[in-house]
């Protein structure tokens, strides 16, 4: 016995010196004066999954000999760059800078892997030029810490095909209660008003947001994990019954079968972000001049308010030397008119700044869409996102259980409702067991 | 003497140590600490927890019954694909076939094809509206929940049944032709030889190719990984090297090690009380 609690006092003293050189590291960084200029040329590296991103970074290492960015690309985060940044976190060698989803900057956060940039003049100076929402995602609503730089939002709009409605008969659906009227024209007329997508759960999350719903809340001491609430129950009952009634299909998302579902006209709507319009462009070439946006069918007529769904920030790792450099970096890639115009223009990301909604690039009617100015329809959205949703600190966990339920509901299983039910009894778990404090 | 053997056993030993016995240790080691913290984003201190992470592992539902799939699939797949490797490789020796060269890479050949490219392939053939054999997969759907995981056996018996024979076919090279020819002389015919020489001559290839399998089946990901974004009826945790990587992925890593002890552990369970069954077996 003696033997053993001997041993446990030599673990213990192991784990405490690896934690106190940790907090010792995290001081050093708190402290505003950590972010100042290095005074001497310095690489920074970057990881992201922006297609294009090289060409964008080429221009920002031409400009700047002093300050050269190396990028590195992998898989979108939850497909498992984000999973990448964990583990070179634990062992101590991630990237300067990385892309981080605002709902993946909690998980980020918790595991005390992020730069707070709350230390650096030019990254304060510049809130007035975000989107307020973008970057209450990016200080989580808290004064005196800014975890990231936003990057770019995805305002939800409706996504149909105008052809196919108007061939038909059939009014673009302007409430959700229109919508379910629609679904049964469509059905009627061969197709299906859209595909519910079981794995897409941050989408589902954007038709909460828009709904009022909120998922999570932090009152500083402990969180609460709501993803039962009335407006998300709301949610959930109106897209089990299309489901019920078979007036959605479910074929796995973004899958060639589900390519094939838009192309061959059997989908005939998308609720999703802006760049989604990307999405369908690349997925169902067939169909170019044939699409329309309009805003997001509404709860009650005449309202306007619109959901979100994705989003990205540029963040600071913790390990990172030179938090001012990238800093700056981050602060060129996310607002001047250059890098915006060329992140729109390789992967049509939709910037975060309030300027951006006037670029050039977004005042151009899109082909594919017939020409229609789609950006209109998304600068408007932008304006009516919620600016309270928050996000959990687990959500790659979160969306992999919700999931897993809603794989269940679209093969009737269970409900939509059981499954959020489910998802947030284990993302209660998954707190509990990371010793994250929740209310229950 | 002595220096010899340590110089021929060295660049295994530091390879084998390097890259086996210090992650299974660090893994060992991790899983015995767990997090505290305060506060809703208060940084994480690791705390010595002993079993803590263990007792999660057991009482963890899906986990088991992850387990339990795995069980199911090996009892049906790997009997399926070994009898068939067997088979193959008793008909390439019989010499009943012509181009036996030939016919040994071509069987051969599906294990050439990385795991992954060979989930998707498959993936492709079972979609119900995109597969050349759209008449039989949209009749039956290979991708529901009762017959998903016998498609990814399919899968995996397709990429290792050549592998597989080729082990039993250079165990059956390796039969001293005497034997056949005393079988011969006492009367036996191809069928009667098969069964009374050859299986038992390459019985302990059987026994290494059945551990093999053992172990590939307890810790199946990638057919899973892949179908999951074919299938509604693939989840996060459907094999248990699956919840090791959702679990690893919230990041918990503690816990993702404790599965991974107790995956290994079972794992060595299972194939060690495999061979000693067939040991005793072997002595009666």
């Amino acid at each position: 016995m003696r033997v053993r609690a001997g041993s446990i006092a030599v673990l213990l003293a192991f784990s405490l010196g690896a934690c106190s050189s940790g907090s010792d590291d995290s001081s050093s960084t708190e402290a505003g004066s950590a972010c100042a200029p290095a005074g001497a040329p310095v690489t920074l590296t970057y990881t992201t999954w922006i297609p294009g991103i090289e060409k964008v970074v080429d221009v920002w290492n031409k400009a700047n000999p002093d300050i050269q960015v190396k990028v590195q690309t992998g898989p979108n985060g939850n497909g498992g760059t984000y999973a990448n940044f964990f583990n070179q976190l634990k062992a101590g060698n991630a990237p300067d800078l990385g892309h981080i989803e605002y709902d993946a900057l909690p998980s980020f956060r918790v595991q005390d892997g992020l730069t707070d940039l709350a230390g650096c003049d030019i990254v304060t100076q510049s809130q007035s030029k975000f989107i307020d929402w973008t970057w209450n995602q990016v200080t989580f609503g808290e004064q005196g810490h800014v975890y990231g730089i936003p990057q770019d939002a995805g305002p939800m709009g409706l996504f149909y095909r105008k052809d196919l409605f108007e061939k038909n008969n059939i009014p673009v659906p302007t409430t959700w209660e229109e919508y379910a009227a629609a679904a049964e024209k469509v059905k009627a007329a061969g197709g299906y008003i859209t595909n519910f997508s079981q794995s897409d759960i941050n989408q589902f999350a954007g038709l909460v947001w828009q709904a009022g719903g909120h998922w999570f809340g932090n009152d500083g001491t402990n969180w609460t994990v709501t993803m039962t609430d009335e407006p998300t129950k709301k949610v959930a009952d109106y897209w089990q019954g299309l489901i019920d009634k078979k007036l959605v299909s479910s074929v796995p998302p973004w899958t060639p079968e589900w390519d094939n579902a838009y192309n061959s006209s059997s989908a005939w709507t998308w609720v999703s972000a802006v760049w989604g319009a990307n999405s369908i462009l690349a997925g169902a070439p067939k169909t170019s001049g044939k699409w329309a946006v309009a805003p997001m069918p509404q709860w009650s007529a005449g309202e306007k308010v619109a959901g979100n769904w994705g989003g990205s920030s540029t963040a600071v790792f913790k390990n990172s030397k030179h938090p001012y450099e990238a800093a700056k970096f981050a602060l060129w890639l996310n607002t001047s008119t250059e890098a915006l115009t060329l992140l729109n223009k390789e992967a049509q990301l939709y910037p975060a700044t309030k300027e951006g909604a006037s670029l050039p690039a977004l005042k151009e009617g899109v082909e594919f869409y017939g020409g229609q100015k789609i950006y209109d329809v998304f600068a408007e959205a932008s304006t009516q996102v919620k600016p309270d949703f928050t996000w959990g600190p687990t959500m790659t966990k979160t969306y992999a259980d919700a999931s897993d339920g809603f794989k269940k509901a679209v093969t009737g299983q269970e409900t939509l409702t059981k499954a959020l039910e489910d998802a947030q009894a284990s993302t209660i778990a998954t707190l509990k067991s990371q010793s994250i404090p929740v209310k229950e | 003497m002595k220096k010899a053997i340590l110089f021929f056993v060295a660049p295994f030993g530091a390879l084998f140590t390097l890259f086996y016995l210090i992650p299974i240790g660090y893994a060992i080691w991790q899983s015995l600490f767990t997090v505290e913290r305060t506060g809703t984003f208060g940084p994480a201190t690791e705390v010595f927890g002993g079993l803590t992470q263990y007792k999660q592992v057991f009482s963890d539902g899906p986990f088991w019954e992850s387990i339990g799939r795995v069980l199911l699939f090996g009892a049906v797949q790997v009997p399926v694909m070994l009898g068939l490797a067997l088979f193959l490789a008793l008909l390439l020796d019989s010499g009943l076939v012509k181009g036996r060269r030939f016919f040994r890479l071509v069987y051969f050949l599906p294990y050439a094809v990385p795991g992954v490219v060979a989930a998707i392939m498959w993936g492709y053939l079972y979609s119900p509206n995109l597969s050349p054999f759209t008449e039989v997969t949209s009749a039956v759907d290979l991708l529901s929940p009762s017959l998903v995981l016998w498609a990814m056996a399919n899968v995996v018996t397709w990429v290792y049944v050549g592998y597989n024979m080729l082990i039993i076919y250079s165990a059956l090279l390796a039969v001293p032709t005497e034997i056949y020819e005393a079988a011969k002389i006492d009367g036996a015919g191809v069928f009667r030889t098969a069964w009374s020489i050859k299986i038992p001559m390459v019985m302990p290839a059987i026994v290494l190719t059945t551990v093999f399998s053992i172990i590939g089946t307890l810790q199946l990901l990638a057919e899973p990984q892949v179908f999951r974004s074919f299938s509604s009826a693939v989840s996060s945790t459907y094999t248990p090297n699956l919840t090791v990587l959702s679990t690893a992925s919230i990041p918990n890593f503690h816990l993702a090690a404790a599965f991974s002890v107790v995956l290994a552990l079972a794992t060595f369970v299972l194939s060690f009380s495999f061979l000693k069954f067939t040991q005793r077996k072997g002595v009666q």
